[in-house]
């Protein structure tokens, strides 16, 4: 990120010319974050195989968060697993993308008014595309899928973008939740930075 | 009373199950309620006494529900018992009322009784003596606090405080939901 003019540019200038190749080449390359909340994580296995194959589409799912792209919330979202989600989607590196499957982090679903279940995800970290359903059908993730392709490659897939600029609001929103100190508290372990 | 209910109980395994426990148990109330399946009822001050009676016979605790009465004022306790020897399912209910609900710890008989318990004080409230890691278990701290699982808990008012009511799924005349 260099910082010129009074706007931010993401995107190194000397290889400005390249930048609808890269873009096509991480809508090809996307690496999933195996991380499986809810009950969408039983919905993937149907997408890795023969059937469906996301392979083809150069989707891989990969155990390390700093080699991953794509960050799958598949399912309900609680305040602990929303803590392990913040973490992990600050440890991946940019650019990332984030996709929600079902109607629980869209409005909370069938727990609407459950004293565990995050309504909103959007409020705590940025979602580029979310997927409605209870659970959603293979088929839909598939269409989410070439959807967040279709917005890396036109460049509207900013969610990454989002959350650094609006950093401010997204603390605000966590510190509100779980409380000011839980990244002293909790996310040292893993967050070198803080 | 007691040879009464001896008469009535019928002459099967669990039968003569229930009708062994209890001539040593006489305080207890035992019934058969279809086979492999027996329930005991059993005042509280007297549970433990009764349970390190009954794991002669059901080897294992499959579990310790609690239900909320809250018009009684009362918790019920549901000890669910599993004989290994005889494959037959146990029922052990005792109620204690709801203001300060205490009971002794079963953990020296069966040490799985830790985990049930601290999730049934997370959950209820319940306090069990001699228990050493009672505390906040699966639930954040200020969850903890409110034992989320009484019937007295509001959670649709505790969820709008915690995560905003910006929010239309909340309205709760049901005429405006989003799904």
């Amino acid at each position: 990120m260099s910082e010129k003019d009074g706007f931010i540019n993401y995107e190194l200038q000397e290889f400005k010319l390249f930048e609808p190749l890269f873009r096509w080449a991480r809508k090809k390359s996307l690496w999933i974050v195996a991380f499986c909340t809810g009950c969408g994580g039983i919905e993937m296995p149907p997408l890795a195989n023969a059937r469906y194959d996301f392979e083809r589409f150069g989707i891989m799912p990969n155990p390390a968060p700093r080699m991953g792209d794509l960050f799958l919330i598949t399912g309900y979202v609680t305040p602990k697993t929303l803590k392990r989600i913040i973490i992990t989607y600050e440890m991946m590196q940019d650019p990332k993308y984030v996709l929600a499957h079902g109607s629980c982090p869209i409005n909370g679903g069938v727990y609407w008014d459950s004293y565990n279940v995050v309504k909103q995800l959007d409020k705590y970290i940025p979602i580029d595309v979310a997927i409605a359903g209870c659970m959603p059908r293979p088929e839909a993730v598939m269409d989410g899928i070439m959807e967040i392709m279709r917005k890396i490659e036109d460049g509207t897939a900013d969610g990454w973008k989002r959350y650094r600029e609006n950093y401010e609001y997204y603390r605000k929103n966590q510190d509100e939740l779980f409380g000011e100190g839980w990244r002293e508290k909790e996310a040292r372990r893993w967050l070198a930075w803080i | 009373m007691d040879m009464n209910e001896k008469a009535q109980l019928p002459e099967t395994k669990e039968g003569k199950l229930v009708a062994e426990i209890l001539e040593k148990a006489p305080y207890a109330e035992g019934s058969v309620r279809r086979e492999r399946r027996v329930e005991f009822k059993v005042p509280a001050d007297r549970i433990k006494e009764f349970l390190e009676l009954a794991s002669e016979k059901f080897e294992m605790l499959m579990q310790i529900s609690v239900v909320d009465w809250i018009k009684e004022g009362e918790f019920e306790l549901v000890y669910q018992l599993w004989s290994v020897s005889e494959s037959v399912h146990a029922f052990v209910r005792t109620r204690v009322p709801r203001e300060n609900a205490k009971l002794p710890t079963v953990m020296d008989i069966w040490p799985v009784a830790e985990t049930y318990e601290r999730e049934a004080h997370e959950f209820f409230g319940i306090a069990f003596e001699g228990n050493p890691r009672l505390g906040p278990f699966i639930l954040e701290p200020r969850e903890y606090e409110k034992h989320p699982l009484r019937k007295d808990f509001n959670t649709l008012s505790y969820a709008k405080t915690i995560y905003g009511e910006d929010f239309d799924r909340y309205d709760e005349s049901k005429t405006n939901y989003v799904i």
